[in-house]
């Protein structure tokens, strides 16, 4: 029972670096639209994020496969799939040279991973709490039953 | 309906000239007793009156050319055009339905005088009648008089009806039923009468009763009743018929012809040299766009080269700072208006109202124009140059650097390039622009970096050696990068030292990598012009680059195009970091095999500048070539740590360049180094669904440091009318301007998709528009079976052939090496309008008879040269022709020409094989006579040296190589010929039609 609160606590906060991760990307992208970053800036603090976040978000999709939850897997899959295919074909990063001319679709791209990621997180915190929950009323089941 | 009327209501015409004057453009000054303009009730756009010359009384008897009488179509012109309306629809009195689409002339001169410049530009002329008359054609001229139209119209034919359609020589045709030229062209024609090199479009042959139709200046011109230009097609498609004649196709013989009409209604406007408008007439709606299938938007060329005596002004506000809008921070030009007795100025792209600073003061004349205008070039001129005060830089001007990165492997001294560089560099020293600031540095490498110390206490360079490429340490990095006019004598010394240096070098690896980081290293304090001399594929180091091209199965795959773009993100990033600190980078590229140059002219097209590339090097054959363009790239006058933003009216917004550049904001281009070679093209959007007001403005603006160390703003101005009817759109396109995008657009194609896919956007792209076109006149006409198009865009569907046949979209993998597809592609990018469109469609010409004719002195070639069309038709076996398409010269010998010719201008080796004869000055007249002729097509257009090339007829394959594959009416290999795609443009148009 303790072994399922860690990982559902893993995947909180994994799940939570993952949303505020896309989250400041598409800031990133607002500003530069604004005119209040430049490009440069604009994709070394992006770029700096792509691969810890296509690790981090890789490593809980295999950790949820592990643990036999076939939901949360497959909600999890199609961007593992969608990020493997971008560093295969080498497109994970964003182009600094370019960066206008994508830019209304790498925004799209992080509106529709933050669609995923906040499910992903509610989800994780639903199954947070109820495994909290079953594993106190279980101690004080157990209690009462001593 | 009425069909004259149809283009009628929305044409912005010019006013016709008081009766007194000529032709001659009017002043900007507003006559007096001008109506308000703006005043029209439902005109949207300009409008004036169009027909306003028509007083039904007394006879005006303008002067000649000023306004042509009414011609009635010659119907004799066009035998067996069953298609063909009867004349008398077009020339029957109008109904009056079609008469209440005129726009309401404007009231009579009773107001005060109109708020000042576009009043005085667009004002209809004095007093019309609100309503005229429109009597009917004169029934005595329904058959064509011979001879006639070239004499005064007379004044009995005047009176006899009004004229109808007074149109102004120059202007080019607006009127659309004066489109200049017979809106047919007759394919069924006899036609032994065509000159097979008449260039078909112009002339009407045949009945040589008739007037030719084409137009010049003061002539009387046929009232044809169509709007447009049609080619009638009738054979099945696909098949040739003997009856299809290929002479009278469309052919921009006489080069660009640029629409000037708009040029003539603002003379305010900056000139066509420095932004050229897709169409001067911009949609009033975004329906209205979508329905235009041409791009809408514009080139510039910022800093485009000026002739003498129409150089850009400079200006210096001194103490009032630079007069700028406060809102939108668009900068002070002819198109502001100035109220409040002179103390508020109107900006014209955001109308807020600006105070005017106390220096800046100027009382307003009763016209509301400023007392001081004649002094203030800024408030006349569409282009001028602003010296910047010290807001306007973020640290102090930078000098002028020139950095050299050369690559002395093996190849290099072999093949005479080492040389060849260090003597034209060495000759420049003295007009390498901003003395005495210029700076100028130099590393060479090969598999090891060499720095070399230039201090001006040294007698002789030191050079120092980096052999660790994985961790770059700059030795010494304040004495790399010098003062020229400090070192001089180290510079000198190095560089005639450096062919000797590395004379015997058999080191073949280069670490262009390294070398590049070394020198964005050196150069990042300052920034400056990067010129790197390569001669092999670089291999060690980061940025090693392996060899990836002219792998022929790759092709036709969907993996194709990622041979076009750059392998290693090692090159974009360095592009990148390179325009962040100022620094524009040159491509010189001499290998004869592969070098990547896809991978290498990455770093030219993210910092604004270009590829130089000369595959197989060698200091006989192309050293001139090289000479040349280094020459010219380290002289001509070069804009440094620029910036440039293009802003226009509310509603638009400019949404995509094409061009080599970086953008670093959204709508800012940064050009670390920018020069008179360079154009950018850009595209426009409508924001909103409607725009309100009646014109748009665009200005360009280039922030830049001058070589003498000045930080100034160039300001190019232009205004634009928005219109209502798509057919104007068209009227007002510049075929020019959008080939250059297109161009721009299909190469940027090829980087992200098969060659086939990019050709066939092209042809797609070009049939949406004839067949918005055709949709536009099929209503009132049967078509048929011809292909219409308008007058303005007769060239587009051949031009749209070249791009589709141009040396970055040919063929396959055989056609043209990857190196030539990708180099070829980023000067295009980069190519101003005028030297697309030579390279897009060369010039063809014969020259022996010339040379055979008595010496003549050659001021203008045209006179001497006519050109001829690009076919193999053209080419007879008994000439010599000269093929020029601003980057080659060909010239080709008839197999029956004769020897003498040949004797004359080859000297002793006429006979020889002509790959090994190189075109020298012989001692006779007819050589020198070619010679000056190639010298002077050369100084037409200095800024490539085209290099000249002999070849022989039937000289298998140079010939097909040379020449014979760039003659692209013809069919060759799996390309089309020009009747072939007329036809499937034709086809593809009338499907869904």
């Amino acid at each position: 029972m303790a072994w399922d609160l860690f990982l559902w606590i893993l995947s909180f906060f994994v799940s939570l670096a993952l949303v505020a991760s896309v989250f400041y990307q598409v800031i990133c992208l607002t500003d530069l639209e604004a005119d209040y970053l430049n490009p440069f800036e604009t994709s070394s603090r992006i770029n700096r994020l792509i691969l810890p976040e296509f690790i981090l978000q890789g490593s809980i999709c295999i950790l949820f496969l592990l643990t036999w939850h076939w939901v949360f897997f497959l909600v999890a899959l199609p961007v593992t799939c969608y990020h493997a295919m971008l560093y295969k074909e080498r497109r994970h990063l964003i182009d600094v040279t370019e960066v206008f001319r994508g830019i209304s679709f790498e925004k799209k791209l992080r509106f529709t991973k933050l669609g995923f990621y906040i499910v992903l997180f509610i989800m994780v915190v639903f199954r947070l709490t109820l495994s909290a929950v079953y594993s106190f009323t279980e101690d004080d089941d157990l209690l009462h039953l001593f | 309906m009425n069909r004259e009327n149809q283009g009628y209501p929305n044409f912005p015409a010019r006013p016709p000239p008081p009766p007194s004057s000529s032709s001659s453009p009017f002043a900007s000054a507003p006559p007096p007793g001008v109506p308000p303009q703006s005043g029209g009730p439902e005109t949207v756009g300009f409008r004036p009156h169009t027909r306003p010359f028509t007083p039904s009384g007394p006879p005006m008897a303008p002067p000649l050319g000023v306004m042509r009488p009414v011609q009635p179509p010659l119907v004799s012109q066009i035998p067996g055009q069953g298609s063909r309306p009867p004349p008398s629809t077009a020339y029957g009195p109008p109904g009056g339905g079609s008469f209440q689409r005129f726009p309401t002339p404007p009231p009579p001169p009773s107001g005060p005088p109109p708020t000042q410049t576009l009043a005085g530009h667009f004002s209809p002329p004095m007093s019309l009648p609100p309503q005229l008359p429109m009597g009917p054609p004169p029934q005595s001229m329904s058959s064509g008089v011979p001879g006639g139209y070239a004499s005064p119209p007379q004044p009995g034919f005047q009176q006899s009806g009004p004229p109808i359609n007074p149109s102004y020589p120059g202007v080019g045709s607006p009127q659309p039923s004066f489109p200049g030229y017979p809106s047919k062209q007759v394919l069924q024609g006899p036609p032994s009468s065509y000159p097979p090199q008449a260039g078909g479009f112009a002339q009407h042959p045949g009945q040589q009763n008739l007037h030719p139709s084409y137009a010049p200046p003061t002539s009387n011109v046929q009232g044809l009743a169509e709007d447009f230009n049609s080619l009638s097609l009738t054979n099945i498609p696909g098949s040739l018929e003997p009856g299809l004649d290929q002479a009278s196709f469309p052919r921009p013989l006489d080069g660009d012809v640029e629409p000037n009409s708009f040029a003539e209604i603002y003379p305010m406007n900056c000139h066509s040299r420095y932004l050229r408008l897709t169409t001067s007439a911009i949609p009033s709606s975004q329906s209205l766009a979508s329905r235009w299938h041409l791009p809408l938007g514009a080139v510039v060329c910022p800093l485009a080269e000026a002739p003498e005596g129409e150089e850009v002004p400079l200006i210096d506000f001194g103490s009032s700072g630079i007069i700028r809008c406060r809102r939108c921070r668009t900068y002070v030009n002819p198109y502001v208006t100035f109220t409040d007795s002179g103390r508020k100025w109107r900006c014209n792209i955001c109308s807020m109202l600006n105070d005017v600073p106390g220096e800046y003061f100027s009382h307003l004349d009763a016209t509301g124009r400023r007392m001081d205008m004649d002094q203030r070039p800024e408030l006349t001129k569409g282009s001028v140059e602003i010296i910047a005060p010290t807001e306007y830089m973020v640290r102090p001007p930078m000098p002028p650097i020139y950095f050299f990165l050369i690559d002395v492997s093996f190849s290099a001294a072999k093949s005479g390039m080492l040389e060849v560089a260090s003597q034209t560099i060495k000759s420049c020293l003295d007009n390498l622009p901003g003395y005495p600031r210029t700076q100028i540095g130099f590393i060479t490498y090969d598999s090891t970096l060499h720095f070399y110390n230039m201090k001006s206490s040294l007698s002789q360079p030191q050079m120092m050696v980096v052999s660790d490429l994985d961790d770059i340490f700059v030795p010494l990095p304040d004495d790399l990068l010098v003062n020229l006019s400090e070192s001089r004598n180290v510079v000198e010394a190095f560089l005639d030292s450096l062919p000797l240096m590395f004379q015997n070098n058999v080191n073949v690896e280069s670490a262009f990598g390294p070398a590049l980081k070394a020198a964005y290293m050196v150069m990042n304090q300052l920034g400056g012009k990067l010129l790197i001399i390569q001669n092999s594929l670089p291999s060690l180091g980061a940025g090693r680059l392996k060899l990836r091209g002219d792998d022929a199965r790759v092709y036709g795959t969907d993996k194709e195009y990622t041979l076009r773009v750059a392998e290693d993100n090692f090159y974009k990033q360095m592009a990148a970091d390179c325009t962040k600190f100022q620094i524009g980078i040159n491509v010189y590229a001499f290998s004869d095999k592969y070098t990547d140059i896809a991978s290498l002219g990455t770093l030219a097209k993210y910092t604004g500048g270009q590829v130089y590339y000369y595959p197989g090097f060698k200091s006989s054959i192309h050293g001139d070539k090289l000479r040349h363009e280094l020459a010219r790239d380290l002289t001509r006058e070069t804009a440094w740590e620029s910036v440039m933003r293009i802003r226009c009216g509310k509603g638009i917004r400019f949404s995509s360049y094409h061009g080599n550049f970086m953008l670093r904001s959204t709508d800012l281009l940064a050009l670390p180094a920018v020069d008179c070679d360079k154009a950018y093209a850009m595209q426009l959007t409508l924001e909103e669904t409607l725009l309100t007001t009646p014109t748009v403005y665009f200005q360009v603006a280039l922030l830049y440091t001058a070589s003498c160390g000045e930080r100034r703003i160039r300001v190019h101005t232009a205004v634009a009318p928005v219109v209502t009817d798509l057919g104007e759109m068209y009227r007002q396109a510049d075929t020019g301007a959008i080939v250059s995008v297109y161009a721009r657009l299909a190469i940027e194609k090829t980087l992200s998709a098969k060659l086939d896919d990019a050709r066939n956007a092209i042809q797609q792209k070009i049939v949406k528009a004839l067949r918005e076109y055709r949709n536009l006149h099929s209503v009132q006409h049967r078509l048929g079976s011809r292909l219409i198009y308008p007058e303005s865009l007769k060239f587009l569907p051949l031009y749209g052939l070249s791009i589709c046949k141009s040396t970055p979209l040919q063929g396959g993998p055989a056609d043209a090496s990857l190196d030539e597809r990708c180099a070829a592609g980023f000067t295009m990018m980069a190519l101003p309008v005028k030297k697309l469109l030579k390279l897009l469609y060369p010039n063809l010409f014969r020259v022996d008879e010339w040379l055979l004719k008595p010496s003549e002195h050659l001021d203008d070639l045209k006179d001497v040269l006519r050109r001829l069309p690009l076919a193999a038709e053209s080419l007879d076996s008994r000439g010599l022709y000269i093929y020029d398409d601003g980057f080659r010269l060909v010239l080709w010998f008839g197999r029956m020409l004769s020897p003498d010719i040949a004797k004359n201008l080859l000297g002793a080796d006429f006979a020889a094989e002509l790959s090994r004869v190189t075109l020298q000055e012989q001692e006779n007249g007819m050589s020198k006579k070619l010679m000056r002729l190639i010298k002077k097509v050369r100084e037409n257009d200095p800024s490539y040296h085209p290099m000249c090339f002999l070849v022989r007829q039937g000289e298998q394959p140079r010939e097909g190589f040379l020449l014979l594959r760039h003659l692209i009416e013809d069919q060759m290999g799996g390309s089309t010929s020009y009747v072939d795609w007329i036809l499937q443009i034709h086809r593809q148009v009338q499907q869904n039609g």
